[in-house]
């Protein structure tokens, strides 16, 4: 019994994952364009709402959510990432979102207890 | 699982190039799309190649070790000085080039990883994220939130500007028990 629940809910699904993010950042910023005042609360709406979304998944997981939200100017960004972890039970994913004026990069690192 | 979001991509990219070679009606079926929903989203999960061998390896069993807290805690402030060092020694005189930014970011992140590693703290799984981005005018907002154990789990973070870019560099090591 152990070792069916074991393999089962304690692999890193990246699908759900991608919907749950994709989901909020839409809820939370949508269609709307880039504005100074309310950046400060749509990243912090964007990734609390993410963490409690993935929580109420109830995997027995440690998450890591980040959120870049940048304005549409022209300007280049790089972003890397290098995680030393066991790659059998942790894993992570980018979802990219952008509208007219605005891009919105959320990175979800989940890591095994 | 990455067989599947590399065939997703590609689906989406083909999706993307062929517009321009679609027929007529499909064109126009396109088109209404794009006016109902004009924001867009794509999904990245890319993996090294080599790290699909351990997949077959069955879980571990892991044994209680009894241990409550870990014996040595995660050394925030030299964390904080190997970032301040590393970005300034590979930044210091670099303008900002997309070819150049790319191999950078790579590399700069296996570079951190490696140095913290070396710290040698045991049972720690560490997470090295970097961004590197053009200085022009624009306004950009970087936030992240950790659902994990505060008294164990911790991060280090740091922010390098010169003249054509900036640099920001975030660790975090969170404990295995």
């Amino acid at each position: 019994m152990d070792e069916f629940q074991s393999s089962e809910e304690t692999a890193f699904v990246v699908d759900d994952i991608t919907t749950i993010i994709k989901d909020t950042v839409e809820t939370t910023i949508g269609s709307s364009a880039y504005q100074q005042n309310r950046i400060n609360q749509w990243t912090s709406s964007v990734v609390e709402t993410s963490l409690n979304q993935l929580s109420k998944l109830g995997k027995p997981f440690k998450y890591i959510v980040t959120c870049i939200i940048l304005q549409k100017n022209g300007a280049g960004l790089h972003t890397a990432s290098s995680c030393f972890w066991d790659n059998t039970m942790d894993g992570s994913c980018t979802v990219r979102w952008e509208n007219k004026t605005t891009y919105c990069i959320v990175s979800v690192f989940g890591l095994a207890v | 699982m990455s067989d599947l979001a590399k065939e997703k991509a590609a689906r989406l990219l083909k999706k993307r190039g062929s517009v321009s070679s679609l027929g007529s009606h499909d064109v126009r079926a396109k088109e209404t799309r794009d006016k109902t929903k004009d924001s867009i989203s794509t999904v990245s999960y890319i993996d090294e190649p080599g790290h699909h061998d351990d997949n077959p390896r069955p879980a571990v069993q892991m044994e209680n070790t009894f241990q409550l807290a870990p014996y040595r805690r995660f050394p925030v402030l030299t964390v904080n000085d190997i970032l301040k060092d590393v970005l300034a020694s590979y930044l210091q005189e670099e303008k900002y080039e997309a070819e150049l930014c790319r191999q950078m970011t790579k590399t700069i992140s296996e570079v951190i990883k490696a140095r913290v590693k070396d710290l040698m703290v045991p049972r720690y799984k560490i997470i090295v994220l970097i961004s590197i981005g053009q200085l022009s005018d624009q306004n950009m907002r970087i936030g992240s939130r950790c659902l994990w154990d505060a008294s164990n789990d911790t991060f280090s973070s740091h922010t390098f500007k010169n003249s054509s870019l900036f640099a920001v560099a975030n660790v975090y090591a969170v404990y295995f028990e």
